[in-house]
């Protein structure tokens, strides 16, 4: 029946009922009708006392009785300080461990764009790009022509947004006098509007703004926090980019740092037409820009639906406007090509999936830590509840019900567990900024309320485990056990120690798969450190540069004269320079014509050739070995012949068994052909763990082309300490020119294994807490079953056993655990490291040295955690201890 | 009390008999609280003194335990009242409680009429 509670206005009426009937009773006792009423409130004393009373009534006893559990708690924790502390920590260190790496997940992979109704908006993606055009990501990105064609219908699309970098890295811009670098989009004017991204100074970026590129810049607001301390008088001032005045109009909403994952733009200007702002910072190609040039498919495009329109119904709408932009400009197309197909790709999140894996690994081991943590702390707690069961039975004797055993248990669990979280909170926030350093990732991870709702549900979890954990063994207490002391037979529940034995063999079960992920990451990481490059990395400091170039001959000039202002500066062995920066994942990829045609290669083998632009001096200053002919050198200009380099792995597969000095290889479209001069050996390019791949070289005086480009140089000493010469040196050629990027070439080769660092570091730190965390939790369980079995043992060793037979005794029941926990862990952590595989390097996923490794790792663990309790055992006075009977 | 006048010779009840009291009263059939406290000074010839906000938190403590059960009704003389009336469960807790309360009453006399003799 379910009845609804009495309300106080119900309770008040009857009081009110009550005074007139006393009323009438006193009036028929002969009393006047005023008297009568007198009397009768005088009778019934403070009714406003009573009706207080019956609106707390309840409310009361549960606080009361929380008040009062919340003290006996605290009470009886701080009775046992290290207890306390013990799982305070392990709760702390298990749940903020989790809570960092799961707002790193968050902040990459789980958050939401920023953006109004993220669901409506769509990514476009088309199957390959037509041939014979350039892209950034060939099923992602778009040309000009195409995103003009698409903007144009309606109907299908409420608003289309497209933008692009204004460079792979970042840009020189400049308020006042300091020139520095910073990261810019160039976007559409509907890219505010149509995202719904607030401005809450200034205002957004309008059509007209795009189609007159105007010279107008909107800052992040983490960019106006970070570099102008939210100066609001920053709105009107010249923001200079690549040297081009532009008017800061606007700050965009907190929070939106921009449609890329892991990434903060920091300012973002409107679609321009100007050779200085062309899309990526590429250099100007045959006088066209990104605008004007069909073969450059360079922008992303991101549409809103508008109400009612599904997807289906949108594609069929664009797929033929799309089909024939993408044509325009590209003639015919080849025989057999198949026309682009445009799709969509939800929009929701952010696009960026290189940390997925790793972040979903670590992800995983953490809550094998976490498990383990919790698995300690339940232990911990049943091991203290168990000693505590004269305890409940007599407060169960005397009266107490089960389940205000069970809310006593629980306030404990909740106290243990709220001092916890506390701290978990504040390791999670210091390991999230330190993890997000490692992986270089630059959005920002304050957690947000995803992650505290995380951590509570965590938290809750964790209580409530807690609670329940040790109400098993409160409850086998029984009242009549109370006046039972003999140790024998209140200890003879073997029911609860086998639980005890299940769970230390799963942790031990669980350190095997977290000691073989770690060890697999370790290996990885130290086979990547001791990666041969293929030159001396020791003593070369590189940094970029990208000045304003009004022609082909005057950039070469520039660089020229840079070089050479470079290369008399004291401490200088050699510089040089290069299109791409090595070791930083960039790279040309391109089939090339040898001698004319493209090779042909047996077996379907691949065609890509990875090619750079680069400098004087190239493979002298990078100290790679020269196997044949010559290094590049400053007497090849554009006057004299092209010349080009190749690598062993080029000759090899398309010029194998002849000399490959003085052969023509060239552009795939033959248009634009070198003469071989020199091979080098193989040597890393893109990054630590690439494989050998075919590389060519092409002399930067030589090429119709030229733009950013990296300065490299071999210094004596330590490489960094030449930079604030270097850096004077650029700005007496440009005072509005940074250096890019400087840095050590080792540190950024390093760069190209930050994700294998932070995951072998990390996973040394989680299995490092693993072994910690089990060593712990079996000392535990096994000095307290010693403790337990004092008499058991006393008893043995009256009988005539000896020290050793107890201290292996104590061993044997450990190294049981162990053996199970092993025979549990292998088939786990080999599943465990086929999930690995991709991240793994020059290690297979059944590493045998690691698994012996593991296993003995554990055995350790179980040894040394059992010294203590075994010695104690052997230890036992027999006399002493069967007198405690 | 406060609001009591002291020319008054009776007896605060002793905590915890008021439930029994009330009942006790309500045996006899359905009653509201105004006449569950007239009756209870009646029958104990004016020696027990009822006080009224308590007594109605004590109604309200039976009612909670499912001892009594309550419905607005209409009083003899026409007034709208709570009647309280007796459940099983009340019922069975009177007839154990009275047994209590006589088991203990008697020990009280055995202790304090022996002495009165030998005194």
């Amino acid at each position: 029946m379910f009845k609804r509670k009495r309300s106080a206005e119900d309770f008040a009426e009857e009081i009110k009922a009550h005074l007139a009937l006393e009323a009438d009773d006193l009036r028929a006792e002969g009393q006047s009708e005023e008297e009568a009423q007198r009397r009768a409130r005088v009778e019934f004393g403070n009714a406003a006392l009573a009706k207080e009373k019956f609106r707390l009534r309840g409310r009361w006893q549960a606080l009361d009785k929380f008040a009062g559990n919340l003290r006996f708690g605290i009470r009886s924790l701080l009775k046992s300080p290290g207890f306390a502390l013990t799982a305070i920590l392990t709760v702390a260190l298990g749940v903020g461990a989790n809570t960092a790496v799961f707002s790193v997940m968050n902040a990459v992979l789980l958050k939401s764009l920023p953006v109004a109704d993220p669901q409506t908006l769509v990514n476009f993606r088309t199957s390959d790009a037509p041939r014979n055009t350039g892209t950034v990501d060939t099923n992602e990105t778009m040309s000009y022509p195409v995103y003009d064609a698409l903007r144009k219908q309606t109907g299908a699309i409420s608003s289309l947004i497209a933008f692009v970098p204004l460079s792979n890295s970042k840009v020189a811009v400049r308020v006042g006098s300091q020139a520095e670098e910073a990261e810019g989009d160039m976007v559409s004017g509907t890219f505010f509007s149509g995202l719904g991204v607030d401005l809450p100074l200034g205002r957004g970026f309008t059509s007209e703004d795009e189609a007159n590129h105007a010279p107008l810049v909107v800052l992040s607001y983490n960019y106006w926090t970070r570099r102008f301390a939210r100066n609001p008088g920053i709105l009107g001032q010249t923001f200079y980019v690549n040297s081009v005045p532009m008017t800061i109009i606007g700050i965009s909403a907190p929070g939106f740092e921009g449609l890329e994952g892991g990434g903060s733009t920091d300012f973002w200007i409107p679609l321009q037409n100007r050779r200085e702002l062309n899309a990526w910072g590429n250099p100007v190609e045959e006088g066209k820009l990104y605008i004007t040039n069909p073969t450059w498919w360079c922008l992303r495009l991101i549409g809103r639906l508008p109400p009612g329109v599904n997807r289906t119904q949108a594609i069929a709408q664009l797929q033929p406007v799309f089909q024939s932009a993408a044509r325009i400009g590209l003639g015919k197309p080849e025989q057999g090509e198949k026309p682009p197909i445009l799709s969509f790709a939800d929009a929701k999140n952010f696009p960026d999936q290189m940390y997925s894996n790793p972040l979903h690994i670590l992800m995983a081991m953490v809550g094998l830590v976490l498990l383990i943590a919790f698995a300690n702390v339940a232990m911990l707690l049943a091991a203290r509840n168990a000693a505590r069961q004269r305890e409940f039975s007599v407060r169960q004797a005397l009266g107490a019900g089960r389940g205000e055993l069970f809310s006593q248990l629980l306030t404990e669990s909740l106290l243990l567990v709220t001092a916890g979280g506390l701290l978990a909170w504040a390791f999670a926030v210091m390991a999230a900024r330190l993890l997000a350093n490692w992986a270089q990732i630059e959005s920002s991870l304050a957690p947000d309320r995803t992650v505290l709702l995380f951590t509570m549900g965590v938290l809750v979890v964790a209580a409530v485990l807690f609670g329940l954990a040790p109400m098993r063994v409160a409850l086998a207490g029984r009242a009549e056990l109370a006046l039972k002391t003999s140790a024998a037979t209140s200890n003879a529940d073997a029911g609860k120690s086998r639980t005890g034995r299940i769970i230390v063999a799963l942790q031990m079960a669980m350190c095997v798969v977290l000691l073989v992920g770690a060890g697999l990451l370790i290996r990885t990481l130290s086979n990547l450190e001791n990666t041969p490059l293929g030159m001396r990395i020791d003593g070369l400091v590189v940094f970029g540069v990208r000045p304003d170039i009004p022609s082909v001959p005057a950039g070469i000039a520039f660089y020229q004269n840079l070089m050479g202002k470079l290369r008399i500066l004291p401490g200088v062995e050699s510089v040089t320079i290069m299109e791409e920066r090595i070791g930083s994942w960039w790279s040309d990829n391109s089939a090339m014509t040898v001698d004319g045609r493209l090779p042909e290669v047996t077996n379907g083998g691949s065609l890509t050739v990875r090619s750079n632009v680069a400098g004087p001096d190239f493979f002298t200053t990078l100290g790679v070995p020269i196997l044949a002919g010559r290094d590049f050198a400053d007497t090849d200009t554009a006057k004299t012949p092209r010349v080009g380099i190749i690598n062993e792995e080029f000759a090899k597969r398309f010029l194998p068994n002849v000399n490959p000095l003085g052969h023509n290889i060239g552009s795939s479209d033959g248009r634009f052909t070198m003469s071989i001069v020199g091979v080098v050996k193989n040597h890393k390019y893109r990054s630590i763990d690439e494989a050998p791949i075919p590389m060519a070289w092409w002399m930067y005086a030589q090429i119709p082309v030229i733009g950013e480009m990296h300065v490299e140089m071999r210094v004596k000493g330590a490489p960094l300490a030449i930079l604030p010469t270097a850096q004077k040196v650029v700005q007496q050629l440009d005072p509005n020119l940074p250096l890019i990027k400087p840095m050590t070439q080792r540190a950024q080769y390093d760069t190209t294994i930050s994700s294998q660092i932070m995951f072998a570091r990390l996973a040394e730190f989680f299995g490092l807490l693993a072994v910690v965390l089990v060593a712990t939790g079996l000392y535990g369980t096994l000095s307290y079953r010693v403790n337990r079995r004092t008499a058991e043992i006393g008893v043995r060793m009256a009988m005539g056993a000896g020290r050793g037979q107890v201290v292996w005794m104590i061993l044997r029941d450990s190294l049981r655990l162990t053996a199970i926990g092993v025979v549990a862990g292998v088939p786990l952590a080999m599943f465990i490291g086929r999930a690995l595989t991709s991240s793994l390097y020059g290690v297979e996923p059944l590493d045998a040295l690691t698994y012996a490794l593991a296993i003995a790792g554990v055995t350790v663990v179980a040894l040394v955690a059992s010294a203590a309790p075994a010695s104690r055992a052997a230890s036992v006075n027999p006399l002493k201890a069967l007198r405690t009977e | 009390m406060p609001t009591q006048e002291n020319n008054d010779d009776r007896i605060a009840l002793l905590q915890g008999t008021l439930d029994l009291l009330i009942l006790k009263t309500l045996i006899l059939g359905p009653c509201h609280g105004q006449g569950v406290a007239r009756s209870i000074q009646r029958q104990s010839e004016e020696v027990l003194f009822v006080d009224h906000g308590s007594l109605y938190l004590a109604l309200q403590r039976l009612e909670d335990k499912k001892l009594i059960q309550a419905k607005w009704g209409t009083s003899e003389n026409n007034r709208k009242a709570r009647f309280y009336s007796l459940t099983a469960k009340g019922r069975a807790e009177l007839t154990e409680k009275s047994s209590q309360w006589k088991r203990l009453t008697r020990a009280m006399d055995l202790i304090l009429e022996p002495q009165g003799e030998d005194a």
